[in-house]
């Protein structure tokens, strides 16, 4: 048999053409069964000892330092790509066509000035043209502006988020692990649903629902932010001192949090139900938004190779699913929510405008549009992007630090 | 030896006659799901084709009857008027609807059609060049415009055109933004898709054997990859409408600005809105679902507490809801048949 006779020739002469390569390398040695007594392993006079350069020059930073610096330096280049879209966008087309007021950074000073204004703290002040309203009128810096509005929406932010939490986990987990098609399905339809719904009228809608009794139980409106309302206060004989105005208050900006240091119980009931309505209202939205992309992960937890292998051990499905999947996935679904921050923000924008609570983000956003004031939108995007940057940092950190192999790791 | 298989060229794949449509069918009938979703998205097509015939002449603006209009009790449906009447326009919602179906369905399709083409390509393209500089420069433009609420980055783009040339600024140029204002996220996920494909060995064989990148792209990694864009179209249906929506509901109820505006009021019938500015839409009487559904839910509520004018917001919300969900579920099912081809 010529043919056989010839192939297996090759394959011997390769295999020493291999060996003679990879001769010295330390893995291959460790791996032969009787390593050579004098080896580049044991012979100190072995020239690939002294000389080789894979184990004389160790790297500075690890692996790990490396991608983070990596990732650490992105994030200002895509700040300042943010900032040129907003820059071509926005302040381009104010500066072709109107006269610049001075609130506005960029216009007829260039993008580099503009740059230099927003990493440098100088954001600029609210300049509304039409329909003045609340503080805004008072021409003052968003800075300012922004530490009277973020308290808000941070305590509206924490009590939505560990609803959210605690709805898109078990909910995400069961669906993608349940093999029965009709749950799966069903799961499916009503996210769909409620990611179809817009969040503005599902707000009015539950604002509606719940007026009636919420005022014959509190003698207060639902809506009107996270405190009573003007008319609760006034028929009290007015705000108290640490209320300011447009509702801020004082001392931290928390409205829960300043109402339980001034022992102002009713305030601080008021406060509180208003924020878990509104929270519950952003946290079912949210969830549909994240149930989409949770699911698949769940999916394929379950058919991971020690799962499977703890299934055909005789290990019960509600421990190979409370105990082992669910801590599989909490990576990946802090991944998912690192990358779906900007949709939970519009959803809670969105809540915060239809319980008509004028001192919020989302409040700002319809009435700068409306008001064709524009100065708002750079410094405004520019901080939800450190915030969603910022975020996706981290994540992406940890989760690689958790498990290397996973889509961070990639 | 009657029954012996056709042996093939390579002498090794016996040869099979292609199955036809109807044997592939029988194989593998569509779900349920995919069949209602293809007939809703029917009724959607014929309910646009027929309004081009019917409103011929009128397909642009809602007819105002003022003796429709009543501003203390508005006329709810009856058989007349099966889905009540749009106080303010004083317009039959059913023929409102139904008038603005092909501009919706247009709409709709229009933005997919960008968003899709520019999502597909680009995350397929990232993801067979990983790594590379398409790659580099596809996935950092995407992170970043991603980090941006889509409606917030839409809006402000909008805005920025309407500030240069308003009278320029329509339907088609907010269809062209939000197209592209969307493709980040379905690139995203397609590349994500992509990546993994474009490491299987059957693409090593291909890439071996000297298969070039448009060709590997087009022939192995687009059609494997068609997964995650399948499950992102219905989802990318949601933001159009809230800002169709959220705008015109925010100007005509939530604004003080926009109730000063009103002041003083102008001659009836004074519930007519006002277009938001930087609105697209042409005009104050232009049908379409999430205009009718921001004033529909202005309008709406007897405020405080009461749920009497239900009509007003419900029937433009399930003609929204109800184009994505036959979307969503047509998708599924061509996802589903899709992995059963397997």
């Amino acid at each position: 048999m010529p043919r056989l006779g010839r192939s297996t020739e090759t394959l011997v002469v390769s295999r020493r053409r291999l060996d003679a390569h990879v001769e010295g390398h330390p893995v291959t040695a460790s791996l032969q069964e009787a390593p050579p007594t004098s080896g580049p392993r044991t012979d100190p006079s072995h020239p690939s000892v002294e000389t080789s350069p894979q184990e004389s020059r160790r790297p500075l930073l690890s692996g790990y330092a490396q991608y983070a610096l990596r990732r650490l330096l992105l994030v200002p280049a895509q700040l300042v790509f943010i900032l040129l879209v907003l820059y071509l966008v926005i302040d381009v087309p104010i500066s072709l066509t109107q006269n610049p007021p001075e609130s506005l950074f960029g216009i007829n000073r260039g993008f580099f000035q503009m740059v230099f204004n927003i990493f440098t703290g100088n954001w600029g002040t609210t300049s509304y043209t039409v329909g003045e309203t609340g503080f805004l009128k008072l021409q003052l810096p968003w800075t300012q502006v922004f530490a009277y509005y973020i308290p808000t929406s941070v305590q509206l932010a924490m009590f939505a988020l560990p609803i959210a939490a605690a709805l898109a986990y078990p909910v995400s987990l069961l669906a993608g692990w349940s093999r029965r098609p009709g749950l799966d399905a069903s799961a499916r339809f009503v996210t769909l649903t409620a990611a179809l719904l817009p969040v503005f009228v599902v707000g009015t809608l539950v604002l509606n629902a719940l007026f009636l009794g919420y005022l014959g139980y509190f003698q207060d409106v639902p809506s009107d932010g996270l405190i009573p309302g003007s008319a609760w206060f006034i028929v009290r004989g007015g705000y108290p001192s640490w209320i300011l105005y447009d509702f801020a208050t004082q001392p931290t900006g928390f409205p829960l949090v300043d109402a339980l240091l001034h022992h102002a119980w009713t305030i601080a009931a008021i406060s509180f139900t208003k924020t878990l309505i509104q929270a519950s209202v952003v946290a079912v939205a949210y969830v549909a938004i994240f149930f989409r992309h949770a699911r698949s992960i769940a999916r394929s937890v379950r058919e991971e190779v020690y799962i499977v292998g703890a299934r055909s051990r005789g290990i019960s499905e509600h421990t190979l699913l409370w105990r082992h999947a669910a801590r599989a996935v909490a990576p990946s679904f802090f991944l998912v929510f690192a990358l779906t921050i900007p949709e939970y923000l519009g959803v809670q924008f969105a809540v915060e405008l239809a319980f008509v609570d004028q001192s919020n983000f989302g409040y700002l956003i319809f009435a700068s549009l409306t008001a064709s004031d524009f100065s708002l939108f750079v410094p405004l995007v520019f901080l939800i992007a450190i915030l969603v940057l910022g975020w996706a940092l981290i994540v992406d950190l940890i989760a690689l630090r958790l498990d290397p192999r996973g889509p961070a790791g990639r | 030896m009657t029954g012996a298989p056709v042996v093939g060229p390579a002498g090794m794949v016996p040869a099979q006659p292609r199955p036809t449509l109807r044997e592939r069918w029988a194989r593998r009938p569509p779900s349920l799901g995919f069949l209602v979703g293809a007939g809703m998205l029917v009724v959607y097509v014929i309910a646009a084709l027929s309004a081009l015939v019917v409103f011929r002449g009128s397909l642009d603006h809602l007819p105002e009857n003022l003796t429709w209009v009543p501003l203390e009790n508005p006329v709810g449906p009856s058989v007349a008027h099966p889905f009540g009447i749009m106080a303010g326009f004083g317009t039959d919602l059913f023929d409102a609807i139904w008038k603005a179906t092909p501009w919706d369905l247009g709409i709709v399709a229009s933005i997919l059609a960008i968003d899709v083409f520019l999502g597909f390509f680009l995350g397929a393209i990232a993801g067979l060049d990983e790594g590379g500089p398409v790659d580099a420069v596809v996935t950092f433009t995407g992170d970043s415009l991603a980090s941006i609420p889509t409606f917030l980055l839409a809006v402000v783009v909008f805005a920025g055109l309407f500030i240069v040339a308003p009278s320029a600024v329509g339907l088609p140029v907010f269809v062209v933004v939000f197209g592209i204002i969307l493709w980040p996220t379905m690139a995203r996920t397609v590349r994500e898709r992509a990546r993994i494909i474009a490491h299987q060995p059957y693409v090593e064989a291909a890439r071996a054997s000297g298969a070039s990148f448009p060709r590997l792209l087009v022939r192995h990694v687009m059609p494997n990859s068609v997964g995650p864009v399948l499950a992102q179209v219905p989802l990318d249906v949601a933001p159009i409408f809230f800002v169709l929506s959220a705008f015109p509901w925010f100007w005509d109820c939530q604004y003080p600005g926009g109730e000063q505006l009103h002041y003083p009021p102008p001659p009836l019938p004074y519930l007519i809105p006002l277009l938001p500015p930087f609105s697209p839409l042409p005009s104050n009487s232009f049908p379409e679902w999430g205009y009718l559904l921001g004033f529909g839910t202005c309008e709406g509520f007897s405020f405080p507490g009461g749920f009497d004018y239900w009509w007003m917001y419900l029937y433009p919300l399930l003609a929204i809801v109800g184009l994505g969900l036959a979307l969503g579920l047509l998708c599924d099912g061509i996802e589903r048949w899709r992995q059963f081809d397997r």
